[in-house]
C-alpha cells in the first residue's frame, strides 16, 4: 500500500520551473528520503503535498485519496523552519497546534519529554536557541502520535549531539511502523536512516526507489604487491570483476555490489606465485554516488 | 466555529501587545469624549449664545448617542490597526503556514480572521455604547432615552468597515510595516482624495467611496438646523447599501487571496 502517491507534479514560479513532472510513490512503513542539493525543489514538493503551495499541474494522493484537511491533522509535519508564535511559551504554542489537530492537551508534556524540552516548556519561544526551536517543531509534529511524519531538514541547526538524538528518534519512530518522509541534503543522514530514496535535481526527479537499488554501490577490491606489473598480468587472467584500474601503488578491481570475494583473490594470486602486500575492500560512498547522479 | 474561535483565543490570550493596545483604546474612547465634553461645557459657560447656535446640548439624551458616536469615530482607525498586527504576525511568524499544515483549511484560516474583525468591531461598539450611556446619565438634564441609538449601530458598521479594510491590506501586503503605512494613508488621506476627485468629475459619486460613504453614516452632530439648509444630508439607505457591498468585496478579496495564493 502506498501512503503517498505523487503524480506528474509540476510547479512554476514565473519563469522558474521549480518542479518538472515529478512522480513517485512512498510505500507504507518506509523511511523515505527526498534527497537533493539546495534549491532542487524538495520543500516545494512537500509544500504542495501540505496545501501551502499550489501545484501548476499534477496530483497528490494519500492512500489513494485526495489529501484533505482532516488527513493533515493526522500527519506530523516539520516544514522548512519551526513556525511558532514568538511571544508564547513552548507549552502554549503546542496547545494551539493540539487544538488545530484536535488532539488532547495531555499529549503535550509527553512530546516535550521526547525531545528533551520539558524543563524549558514555560520559556517563551523567542528565548530558544535554533536547535531548541527545531526540537520544538519536531515535538509539535509528534502530537497525537501520527502514523505518518514529514520532516523537512529535521537536523537543521542542531549540534552533533542533537543530530544524533534526532536520528535515534527517527529510527525509533520507524521501528514502530510509522512512515517517515524526510527531505534532506545531508547524504549521510539519509544513508543512516532511510529505506527508500528519491533524488531531485533542479526540479527533475533523477531516480526513486529502495535505497539499495537506487544507490546500488559497487565493491572495490584494492590490491598491491611488490611487483605490480606481474600482479596486473595475473589479475588480467582472473575474470570475476567488472573492471580494473591501475595506478602506481594499487590496483582497483570493481565488482557488482556484494560479490567481491577477497579470499578468492588472495588464493588466486598466491596460486599464481604472487604474494599480496595489500588487500582491502572499499565501498563506494553514497556521496560519490550522489555526485555522480546529480552531475549527469 | 467554536473550535476556530478557541484557536484564535489561544493566540490572543497571552499576547500582551494586544491587551495593552485594547486597554488604551478603551481608555481613549472615554478620553476623546471627555475632552469634547469639557470643551463644550466651557463654551456654554463662557458664551451663552453658543447654546443658541448649537441647539440641544450634545451630551444630553437623546443627542448623546449621536455625539458620542461621532466623536468616537475619530478613533475608528484603531481597531483596524489591531487587526493588521494580528494578521501580519501570522505572516511574519509563518504560523499561517503552520496552521494550515496542522490541518486548518485555507478558508477556515481566513474565516476566523473575518470573525475577529466582527468581534473587535462589536466590542468597540459596546464600549462606545457604554461611554454614551455614562455621559448621558452624568449630564442628567434629560430623561434616559433610546431615541437616536441607531447611531451606535452606525458606529458598528463603520468600525467593521475599517477592520475589514485593514484585513484586506494585511492579507495583500503581508508585512506589518508596509501594511500599517498603506492602511493609515488610505484611511486618512487617499480614500478622501479619491472621493473628492470622483465627486468633482462624476457628479457626487465620491460620497459612495469605500470609507467616505462609511464616514457619512454618522454626520456632524452640531448645528443641525443650520446645516440642513446648506447641504443635503447623505441618503442613509444608500450609504448602508454601499457599506454592505464594500464589506462583501473586502471579505471576498481576502478569501480569494488566501484560497489561491502560495502561502
Amino acid at each position: 500500500m502506498n501512503v503517498l502517491s505523487i503524480q506528474n507534479l509540476s510547479k512554476q514560479y514565473g519563469a522558474i520551473q521549480a518542479l518538472r513532472n515529478v512522480s513517485f510513490e512512498v510505500p507504507e512503513g518506509s523511511v523515505f528520503g527526498i534527497l537533493g542539493p539546495n534549491g532542487s525543489g524538495k520543500t516545494t514538493l512537500l509544500g504542495i503535498v501540505l496545501n501551502i503551495l499550489k501545484a501548476s499541474s499534477g496530483t497528490v494522493l494519500f492512500y489513494d485519496q485526495p489529501l484533505t484537511n482532516d488527513i493533515r491533522k493526522n500527519i506530523g509535519t516539520l516544514l522548512e523552519t519551526p513556525n511558532f508564535y514568538h511571544y508564547l511559551s513552548a507549552e502554549r504554542n503546542l496547545a494551539i497546534a493540539a487544538e488545530i489537530k484536535e488532539k488532547g492537551k495531555e499529549n503535550i508534556d509527553a512530546v516535550l519529554q521526547q525531545v528533551n524540552l520539558y524543563e524549558r516548556k514555560k520559556s517563551r519561544f523567542n528565548t530558544y536557541s535554533l536547535g531548541m526551536k527545531q526540537r520544538l517543531a519536531i515535538a509539535s509534529a509528534l502530537l497525537g502520535n501520527p502514523d505518518v511524519l514529514i520532516f523537512d531538514e529535521p537536523t537543521n541547526g542542531l549540534d552533533p549531539v542533537g543530530i544524533a538524538e534526532i536520528r535515534d528518534l527517527i529510527k525509533r519512530l520507524a521501528a514502530t511502523g510509522k512512515t517517515i518522509i524526510m527531505a534532506s541534503h545531508l547524504l549521510d543522514e539519509v544513508e543512516k536512516v532511510c529505506t527508500h530514496v528519491a533524488i531531485l535535481k533542479k526540479g527533475t526527479l533523477l531516480t526513486a526507489g529502495a535505497v539499495d537499488e537506487v544507490l546500488q554501490t559497487e565493491d572495490i577490491a584494492e590490491v598491491a604487491a611488490t611487483n605490480m606489473q606481474a600482479l596486473a598480468n595475473t589479475l588480467q587472467t582472473m575474470n570475476s570483476y567488472t573492471s580494473m584500474s591501475k595506478n602506481e601503488t594499487v590496483i582497483q578491481l570493481k565488482y557488482p555490489a556484494g560479490t567481491a570475494n577477497l579470499e578468492a583473490i588472495n588464493q588466486y594470486c598466491f596460486n599464481k606465485g604472487i604474494v599480496l602486500n595489500h588487500l582491502q575492500l572499499k565501498k563506494k560512498s553514497l556521496e560519490t554516488k550522489f555526485l555522480e547522479l546529480t552531475n549527469q | 466555529m467554536l473550535h476556530l474561535l478557541k484557536i484564535e483565543w489561544l493566540k490572543i490570550k497571552y499576547y500582551r501587545t494586544f491587551w495593552i493596545l485594547s486597554a488604551l483604546f478603551a481608555l481613549s474612547l472615554y478620553g476623546v469624549n471627555e475632552i469634547v465634553y469639557t470643551a463644550q461645557h466651557n463654551a456654554f459657560a463662557s458664551a451663552p449664545q453658543a447654546q443658541m447656535l448649537i441647539g440641544t446640548p450634545p451630551f444630553q439624551f437623546p443627542e448623546v448617542w449621536h455625539t458620542i458616536s461621532y466623536v468616537s469615530s475619530y478613533l475608528l482607525f484603531f481597531p483596524g490597526l489591531i487587526i493588521i498586527i494580528l494578521m501580519t504576525n501570522e505572516f511574519s511568524y509563518k504560523t499561517h503556514r503552520q496552521n494550515i499544515i496542522d490541518g486548518l483549511s485555507r478558508t477556515q484560516f481566513i474565516y476566523v480572521k473575518m470573525m475577529l474583525c466582527v468581534l473587535i468591531a462589536l466590542v468597540s461598539t459596546i464600549i462606545v455604547g457604554l461611554v454614551a450611556f455614562f455621559f448621558g446619565m452624568y449630564e442628567n438634564a434629560a430623561a434616559f432615552s433610546f431615541q437616536n441609538v441607531q447611531y451606535i449601530g452606525m458606529f458598528f458598521i463603520q468600525t467593521l468597515s475599517y477592520t475589514a479594510v485593514a484585513l484586506v491590506i494585511a492579507t495583500l501586503f503581508r508585512r506589518s510595516g508596509i501594511a500599517i503605512g498603506i492602511y493609515f494613508l488610505y484611511a486618512e488621506i487617499l480614500d478622501q482624495l479619491l472621493s473628492l476627485a470622483a465627486s468633482h468629475y462624476l457628479n457626487n459619486a465620491g460620497q459612495y467611496f469605500p470609507l467616505e460613504s462609511n464616514d457619512n453614516l454618522i454626520p456632524f452632530p452640531l448645528f443641525k438646523n443650520a446645516k440642513e439648509q446648506i447641504i443635503e444630508p447623505a441618503n442613509v439607505t444608500y450609504m448602508l447599501i454601499a457599506a454592505a457591498v464594500y464589506l462583501a468585496i473586502y471579505f471576498f478579496v481576502c478569501k480569494r487571496k488566501m484560497e489561491t495564493a502560495d502561502l
